[in-house]
């Protein structure tokens, strides 16, 4: 005789115990995997308002004994010439990933522009890295914000994949400062500041000289 | 079979077990009397510790769960549906704030939705660990003694024989070990029990569902769930920065996804031309390349609806397709500003209307916007422009043009699906579709957009669930266990001798099953009856070796045994 009485009785939870388990446990994976629900082919699930992960905002410092080594990054600029990172070894390399679509880029642009600028290439050498861009979009970009160092083409994200492991960018923009033995001293995820990122440079630049 | 222990189970445990009629069953706990103090907190606690784990908390748990879902499959959702997100802002100002405070919109990235599901997990494992202990106890058990009275048992029979009341145990006991019984006996009884294989499923089935709770709970902590858009011709890594949405599970960090590629080479979808399912979607297919790692093979796959890329674990699902028409725009210098595809969302399956926005804010003199759709199979509809059928078959897309300032360079990051018309002018431009290879020329020299093609997109889901398989060997150990435990019955059968008048001995044979599912038992314990009273009967296995037949007798009162204590067997 079943009894579906809702008590905690051990009678009668050794006849309804197992179905009840069961179905509470199939309610709760079907609950949890609603959490990640599919869209059908139906929908339209094209990503997020501005498709692009902004990922978590701020700057990580590593201490010099603490420092992931940075890929040997390799590329073809957007003017059309090599680049290889560990050809600057022995200086500092800020490595921004960039797009010209995408807002928090424009806006740390004038940023990191001046601070090129203002730091002589034995102190600091910068490098972008376009990303999901078109090229005329890019060129378009660098020219209204007067970019003065180059930018590697990375329309597959081979530059990012090369960072897998280590401390890959985790949103765009992102900007690394990598030390003159080609470790990662610091990351900013989000819009660098003229005067944060004009610190970390001079500091990661005087270390070891 | 197992032996049987020696050691006494206690006789309340062992009578509430017998039959069934447990007292303690429909009792809800006491509520705890409220004094104060460590022993009232203590009482408390443990009360409320007892209702979380009861089986209606249980129940109004998953029913507050399903409950909660309601919504979220009722109103769009962040995670699956920004742009329905958007909308609904747009259309219900008020109700959307209310609806989005109490997180309506990511119903199940609440803390709400959590604190439900976090509770349900615990009452589950808090109810099911205690059940597990109990049914390990219910396993080792030996078992209970025989009760006085057999004729009450469900199942009896009594007969009288000559063989003396200890060979007649000793054979019985002997007959039923022999049947893979677990035996136990006393002075003047055997007492036997089969059917532990009941608890063994019942012990797996709950451990199962310990490790599905486990394997889900698993997933959500090293899981991760990604979404991109992918247009014909292009590639991506799976790293966050090439994703257009990534939920992580709380133990993920962007270094620890696996570094594959994807190229997307072609897509093809195709339509039902005829009928009343005109345009509705008969295929998919995507053909795709992939390297599972920087410097590995370039692979080729063929991706279909529900037949995921599995790369590395990473399961890479088709979701949603579109059209990306392709521009080149011109600004008032000469300059080519903006080259290439631009992926519009669908608003419609019928025809596959498509919405979308190409910006190029670097433009000279001023920044240049357009907006607009895309119609697949274009028609004039009385003077009305209209997508017939979702297969490109006259592609055509219809513009508004705008110039100033597109509110790029600071500020909120904006859907790339949609233009921020705030700072922008429309420009007097008359709205006329263009054809592949049209163009429009923007006045007073701001320059020229030329719609040069289009190609197709798809929108990928990249998912990561290290508990599926875990969770997927709990299932099948859990239905195990389950029809385990419903199939074997435990069923006990005991046997008392006495010795009676004129050197004639009594023999009682009562049995029982547990369970309420009848059928099969009666047959069994004939059939042990009768093999057992053979025994008797012929007496060939004892030692004695008396040949009397058995008088039949009904079943009458046995006073106490002579206390003759063989133990175990």
């Amino acid at each position: 005789m079943f009894r579906l009485s809702c008590s905690v009785g051990r009678g009668a939870r050794r006849v309804i115990g197992p179905t009840v388990c069961l179905l509470l446990a199939g309610a709760v994976t079907l609950g949890v995997t609603a959490c990640g629900g599919g869209a059908t082919a139906q929908q339209t699930a094209v990503g997020n308002g501005s498709s692009f992960v902004s990922g978590s905002y701020g700057t990580t410092v590593f201490s010099p004994g603490n420092r992931p080594v940075a890929p040997d990054v390799t590329g073809i600029t957007l003017t059309g010439s090599r680049f290889r990172l560990s050809a600057d070894r022995g200086t500092v390399v800020v490595m921004n990933f960039w797009g010209s679509w995408c807002t928090p880029c424009r806006e740390e642009a004038p940023a990191l522009a001046a601070l090129a600028r203002r730091f002589p290439p034995s102190a600091a050498r910068f490098i972008g890295v376009d990303i999901r861009d078109d090229p005329a979009s890019a060129e378009a970009f660098i020219q209204t914000f007067r970019v003065g160092y180059p930018s590697l083409n990375d329309p597959n994200d081979e530059v990012a994949l090369d960072f897998s492991g280590t401390v890959p960018p985790a949103g765009i923009p992102t900007t690394l400062v990598i030390d003159r033995s080609g470790r990662i001293a610091a990351r900013i995820v989000g819009a660098a500041s003229y005067d944060g990122l004009a610190a970390l440079i001079t500091q990661v630049s005087r270390e070891g000289s | 079979m197992t032996r049987p222990k020696l050691d006494e189970p206690r006789p309340d445990q062992l009578q509430a077990d017998d039959l069934d009629v447990a007292g303690e069953a429909g009792a809800t706990p006491a509520r705890p009397a409220s004094h104060l103090g460590i022993r009232g907190i203590l009482d408390w606690l443990r009360w409320g510790w007892r209702q979380l784990t009861s089986m209606r908390t249980a129940l109004i748990l998953l029913f507050l769960l399903a409950a909660g879902s309601v919504p979220g499959s009722l109103l769009p959702q962040d995670g699956t549906n920004p742009e329905g997100v958007q909308q609904y802002y747009v259309s219900h100002p008020l109700l959307a704030r209310v609806l989005g405070d109490v997180s309506l919109f990511n119903v199940f990235g609440a803390p709400w939705y959590a604190a439900i599901y976090l509770l349900l997990f615990i009452s589950l494992v808090g109810c099911v660990l205690p059940r597990t202990l109990h049914m390990v106890g219910s396993a080792r058990q030996p078992p209970p003694r025989a009760p006085r009275r057999l004729d009450r048992l469900p199942h009896a029979v009594s007969y009288a024989t000559t063989v003396d009341p200890e060979t007649a145990l000793d054979g019985a006991a002997a007959l039923l070990a022999r049947k893979r019984f677990r035996v136990r006996t006393g002075p003047g009884w055997v007492a036997a029990e089969k059917g532990y294989l009941r608890e063994a499923g019942n012990l797996l089935f709950h451990l199962a569902l310990v490790g599905m709770l486990v394997s889900i709970g698993m997933g959500g902590l090293f899981g991760y769930k990604a979404n991109r858009v992918l247009v014909e011709g292009t590639s991506f890594a799976n790293t966050v920065t090439a994703l257009d949405e990534f939920h992580q599970g709380r133990m993920v960090s962007p270094s620890d996804l696996q570094p594959f590629t994807v190229t997307l080479n072609r897509f093809r979808a195709s339509y039902v031309t005829a009928g009343p399912l005109t345009g509705q979607p008969a295929s998919f297919n995507a053909k795709i390349s992939y390297t599972s790692s920087p410097g590995a093979k370039q692979q080729t796959f063929s991706l279909d609806v529900n037949h995921p890329l599995v790369v590395d674990g990473v399961r890479v699902f088709l979701i949603g397709h579109g059209y990306a028409p392709t521009f080149r725009v011109t600004d008032g210098t000469g300059r080519v500003v903006f080259d290439g595809a631009v992926p519009f969302i669908p608003v419609e399956t019928s025809g596959l209307t498509s919405e979308g926005a190409i910006k190029v804010p670097d433009a000279d003199p001023k920044g240049l916007g357009f907006a607009g759709v895309f119609l697949p199979t274009a028609v004039d509809v009385n003077g009305q422009l209209e997508s017939a059928f979702p297969a490109p078959d006259n592609p055509m897309v219809s513009l508004v043009s705008y110039a100033g300032n597109l509110g790029m360079n600071s500020g909120p990051s904006q859907s790339v699906y949609a233009l921020d018309t705030a700072g922008l002018r429309e420009l007097p431009v008359a709205p006329r579709p263009l054809a592949v290879g049209q163009s429009i020329k923007l006045p007073n020299g701001l320059g020229t957009l030329t719609y040069t093609g289009y190609q197709q997109w798809i929108s990928l889901t990249i998912t990561y669930d290290p508990g599926q398989g875990p969770a997927l060997y709990s299932g099948v150990v859990l239905l195990a266990g389950l029809l385990l435990s419903f199939m074997v019955r435990r069923r006990r059968v005991f046997v008392r001798a006495v010795a009676g008048e004129a050197g004639q001995t009594t023999v009682d044979i009562g049995g029982l099953t547990r369970s309420d599912a009848a059928g099969g038992f009666e047959d069994e314990f004939a059939d042990l009856a009768a093999e057992i009273s053979q025994l008797h009967q012929g007496g060939q296995d004892s030692d004695t070796g008396e040949q009397d037949p058995p008088e039949q007798q009904p079943g009458g009162e046995s006073p106490e045994p002579p206390p003759s204590n063989t133990s175990g067997e």
